[in-house]
Order: C-alpha cells, then structure tokens, then sequence
C-alpha cells in the first residue's frame, strides 16, 4: 500500500459521508451555505490530520496488544486495545482545545472564520471515526496513517462542499413542501452517494 | 421549561421529536448498519442503553461536575458506558459484533447522547433523565429498524436471514435490489420516511 | 466556606477521582470479559475448521442431539481434537517448528514479519477414513481484509472444501464469497498441474466452464473482480509456503 493509493482511496472510494456516513449530523446541519461549509471542512482536515497520526503513535506503543514491548519485554503480553475508544476521544477532545488555542493566539483572522467549528469538531463521527478505521486498517507506518488522516479530510470536505453549493441553487427550485430542508438534503446525499459509485475499485 | 409527564418524556421522541427525523442528531453511525436487521436492532439497544445509563450517571453527578470540563466528563461517562457494551457484545453476542465493527465505538460521537446530555441530563431529575434516555433511544432505534426492514427486504429478499419473498416470485423475473444494500439506499430511504412523516405531521415542515 | 465547583482545585480532584473510578471499573470489567471473548475466537476458528472438512454447523447440531447434549463450547473442542489429529507449524522452508503452538497463531501478525520469520500453521484432519490438509489464509479484498481456510485431500492437491470471512466487501457483490454457492465451485480443482508444478487457482470473469476440474480456473463472481483478484492472490500466495513441506510429504 503506497501511500498515494491510501490518499486517492479514502477521498473518493472510502469516502467518510458517501460510504461510510460519519460526520453527517454537522454534514447536513452546516451545509445550508458554501462559504460556512468551507469552513468546517477545512477545520474538519486539519483535525484530521493531526489526530489520526497522533492516535497511530499512541495505538501502536501504548494501546495494541503487545505495543508496550518497547518498555520492557516482560510487558508484551498486555492488552490495553480496550482503553483505545477512551484514549482516542481523549486526545480528539484535548487536540481540539490545543489547536483552538494556538490558532486564537497565533492567527486571530483564520481564528475568527474557523473559530465557531472548531467546538463543534470534538464529537463529529468523522474524526473519531477517521482514528477507529485506522487501527483497524492497520497502517504500518506513520506516514500512511497521515496520508489516510488527510485524504479523509479533503474527502469529506469536498463532499459537505458539493452539497451545500446543490442545496444554495435548490432555494430556487420548487421542492414539494414536506420533503424540504432534511429531507431533500438526504436524498440528495444518496444521489451523489450513487455516484460515487464510479470511483470504486480505482488503483493507483 | 414546564415539567413534562413521565408518559410524554417517554413517548415524545418517538414521533413528534424523533432524534433522527426531527432533531437531525446520530445519523452518523445509524444506517451503516441497516443493511440486516438483526445489527440493527442490536445497533439500537446498545444506543438505547448508553443514552439511558449516561443521561441517569449525569443527571446524578450533575450538581457536582464543574462546568468548565463538563464536555470531557459526558465524554469520559460516555465512552466507559460504550466500552462495557463493546464487551459485552463481543463476550455474548460475538457475530453480530465483528458486523457492527467500529459503528459500535462511534456510538461515543453519537451526537445524540451527547445532546441529550447537554439539554436534558444536565438539569433534570434522575428518574426523568433516565426515561428521557429510554425514549430517545427508542426513538433512534424506531427508524434504524423501519429502514432495516426495508433494505433487508428488498435488498436480500429476507428478514433476519430467513427468506420471506417466495420462490414464485423469482421463477416469474423478480430479483433483489442490490442497489438497497449500498449505503446511498439507506440515505434515500431516511428521505423518503421524513418525507411522508412531515406529510402528516405538516408542523414539522421546515419554512425557507 | 462556600462550596465552589468551578475552583481549579475542585475541578483537578473531580477529575482524578472520576478516571480513577473509571480506569478501575473498566480494568475490571475487561478481564471478567477476556476469558469470553477468547473462546469465542477460538470457537468461531474451530468451526470454520470443522466445516470445511464437511462437518458444517447442522451436522454437529445433529450429532450433539443423537446424544442429548446441546452444541456448546466444550463439545465443539472435544469434536475438533477428536478430528483434527496434528496440528504443525512450519517455518519459511517447509520445515516443521517445535514449541509454536500452531493454533495460536495469528496470521495476520504473522505476514507482517520479514518472510524468513514467517511461521505457518498447518492442520490435519481425519474424517470418515480419509486425511485432510487445512491451510488458514489472510488476505487483502477490495475494501480490506480477508481471510479464509481451505482443506486439501489427501493427494495434497485438490481442494475440498474452502471458506472465506471478509470484514467490510460490498454487500451484495464482493461479500457473497462467503456464500455456499461461490465456495462450491473451488470443490475438486487442483492446485497442481500434472507434472507436480504449483499453479494455483485463477478467478475469471465469466468462466463458463465449471464442470473441468482441472483446468485450475473457477467463475468470478460478475460485478466483484476485484474482491475476486483479492481472494486469487490469497488462496495463491498463502498455499505457496507450503509447497516445500507438501514436495516432501510426497517423496516420502
């Protein structure tokens, strides 16, 4: 698995919303304008890209049955893959925060556009769900754990972009009154879902 | 926010204030799993028995939890109630569990728990919070079953794995959908349900 | 002094007291559990050994009620060692290894060593006066992983039966090589060609011919190539570590 193949992969075939769901309730609540979804979606790569290398590291010597061989061979036979869900969202959580921070101090004006998501990130499906699938792709290098944490990202980014830019034109278009907003927007979803379908099984 | 009945606390989210349909919280994890209905039903009593025990555990604690760090500790009575139940599936119910796979850790992001957490646990009594749990859950666990049942139905020609479509009919040219089992099915047919629940329920109907 | 909740103090013994409760119950809780969750591995691994040398779930079912005892975890064990009657482990060479429990071994592990440090697992069976080899498999689908087991006759050569699991092939296309119908059609090819050479088995797309048995090549399933390409390489690449140890099985 080169790491180019695990990029195109997870934008377009292993697609966070079209195959897999996760992030939908920020995905359809936040869609209703481009240039906020834009900026979630970029919050959303960022986070991505930080947390799923950071969990990789803390999967492979902490958490994986075994990993706690680096610090004496008598600890191989321990299992701390249980904790993995508490640990992952603890670092989720506390990445979240450290970045709200260090872009508040650092760069007041992105601090000012992206601000408002960043909150909203810690519990979207997608980041937990981008650091979960990785420890079970079982990814044997950092770097591969990066190129999936930022394929994911772009992926699912492009994906809340398309939407809300089809949901800011479908104002204009007389949608059966029971069926607007949610509804529409789910089937929507579903349409764009099927049309991801071309991508499967691309290989680079 | 006036007292409601334990009846109405039970029964509202089921219909009127369904979590799925109405709130627009936990799709993230609920149709992964709809495409047999037995993970999907499992799916929505794991669901159901984590917002009840975390809304009761937070509703307990809820004079006492400071409330700079109040995000991480739902997060950390979240995540320990899902880890229990992760066990516990993969200890009694070890198939249905390698199905679910990661959708049961990602119950922890299931903006439902944490939502009701927020707007109900958080100043409510414990007896009420945990109801509140219960019928959130059920409600969740409603439209995560109705669209399992669909997809399983005209996806596999089946119910819990045993075939209900008669051989008759594939004799005569009709075959399975495989297009139900893809996951753009699934979003489909949350669509078409809120469609006709809005339909009569037209006070649900969103004003643009 | 009044109660504050929001002191730095309060909230640092909040915490600790909170993870620490957690920390212990959930430690608690994962080793009550362990013990289940390992048999239920195990007994899930039996019973896909089992079935492939034709004792699928049914027939045991039927056998543990001739003798009135229900199929349970203990029964599946007594009837696995009653029919598995050696069980290997072989290293890169073919050579048998002593001192690797050959049932614990966790291929996926496994592959993810440098080959020289590749063990593999081998079993053997004996059922109804007849000898079986059973090879696990592991491998990659269209999605992620595969795996399998597949059962040799006697002649080391002919399959005779095969079984596969997938964690996440699309339903209805690549997950249906779990399906009874698409492992019938491994049943009987050979994995040799006539001269002794290993050729392995090859997955066509719209292979008509299913009654030749020894043509090496088997129907894909129409719609799921690469899940079907995914499970030709595994079958192919994870029988070759044991060509060198099956050459010298049949010399002797």
């Amino acid at each position: 698995m080169d790491l180019i193949n695990i990029f195109v992969k997870s934008i377009f075939i292993d697609n966070m919303i079209f195959a897999f769901f996760l992030g939908m309730c920020s995905y359809l609540a936040v869609s209703k304008k481009v240039k906020t979804s834009i900026g979630l979606g970029i919050a959303v790569v960022f986070v991505l890209t930080i947390t799923v290398p950071l969990n990789f590291l803390l999967n492979k010597y902490l958490l994986e049955p075994g990993a706690l061989k680096w610090l004496s061979p008598s600890l191989a036979d321990v299992d701390l893959s249980f904790l993995s869900f508490i640990m992952f969202i603890a670092v989720i959580a506390s990445m979240v925060q450290l970045v709200e921070m260090v872009v508040e101090r650092f760069a007041p004006a992105l601090y000012a556009s992206l601000g408002i998501f960043l909150p909203l990130i810690a519990v979207n499906c997608a980041i937990l769900g981008g650091s979960l699938f990785m420890q079970q792709k079982g990814f044997t290098n950092v770097w591969q754990s990066l190129s999936f944490g930022l394929g994911s990202g772009i992926g699912w980014m492009m994906a809340i972009v398309l939407l809300a830019s089809i949901r800011e034109k479908i104002t204009y278009s007389n949608v059966p009154a029971p069926l607007r907003g949610l509804g529409i927007a789910f089937i929507i979803t579903g349409l764009m879902a099927i049309g991801f379908l071309a991508f499967m099984g691309i290989k680079i | 926010m006036a007292k409601k009945k334990s009846k109405e606390i039970l029964f509202d989210p089921l219909f009127e204030n369904n979590p799925i349909t109405v709130q627009v919280l936990g799709i993230c994890s609920a149709l992964a799993v709809t495409v047999k209905l037995m993970p999907a039903i499992v799916m929505a009593l794991s669901v159901m028995a984590v917002v009840a025990f975390s809304n009761l555990i937070i509703s307990f604690m809820r004079k006492l939890i400071p409330m700079r760090v109040r995000i991480i500790v739902q997060l950390v009575v979240i995540a320990a109630l899902v880890i229990l139940v992760d066990m516990l599936l993969k200890a009694f119910a070890y198939d249905i569990s390698k199905q679910l796979s990661v959708f049961v850790g990602l119950i922890i992001t299931n903006c439902i728990v944490m939502g009701r957490l927020e707007a109900f646990a958080m100043d409510n009594k414990p007896w009420a919070s945990f109801l509140d749990g219960i019928g959130n859950g059920a409600g969740y666990g409603l439209i995560l079953i109705i669209v399992a049942f669909i997809r399983e139905l005209f996806g596999s020609g089946t119910l819990f794995g045993h075939k209900v479509i008669p051989q008759w009919f594939y004799d005569h040219g009709y075959m399975n959908n495989a297009m139900m089992l893809m996951p753009a099915m699934a979003l489909i047919t949350v669509g078409v349900i809120i469609w006709l629940q809005r339909s009569y329920m037209p006070q649900l109907t969103e004003k643009e | 002094m009044k109660f504050d909740r929001n002191s730095n103090g309060y909230t640092l013994i909040f915490m600790t007291v909170l993870l620490a409760v957690v920390a212990v119950a959930l430690s608690g809780a994962f080793t009550f559990f362990k013990p289940f969750h390992e048999q239920n591995k195990r007994q899930e691994k039996m019973t896909d050994i089992l079935y492939i040398i034709g004792l699928d779930q049914a027939r045991l079912q039927k056998a543990a009620q001739s003798k009135g005892l229900s199929l349970n975890y203990d029964l599946i064990q007594k009837y696995f060692n009653q029919y598995i009657i050696k069980q290997l482990t072989l290293d890169n060479q073919g050579n048998p290894v002593q001192g690797i429990n050959a049932f614990e071994i966790n291929l996926k592990r496994e592959l993810a060593k440098p080959a020289a440090e590749q063990h593999y697992p081998l079993f053997i069976a004996r059922y109804n006066g007849k000898t079986y080899y059973i090879i696990p498999m592991y491998g990659k689908g269209l999605w992620d992983d595969i795996w399998g087991y597949i059962a040799l006759e006697d002649d080391m050569n002919t399959i005779h039966g095969i079984k596969f699991g997938h964690k996440g092939e699309t339903p209805g296309l690549g997950a249906n090589i779990t399906e009874k119908w698409f492992e019938d059609r491994f049943k009987g090819e050979k994995l040799f060609d006539p001269n002794g050479q290993f050729t392995g088995i090859d997955i066509v797309k719209h292979w008509k011919d299913e009654t030749n048995k020894n043509d090496h090549k088997i129907d894909a399933i129409s719609g799921a190539t690469l899940t079907s390409n995914g499970v030709k390489a595994m079958i192919n690449e994870r029988v070759k570590h044991y060509v060198p140890y099956f050459n010298k099985l049949k010399k002797q």
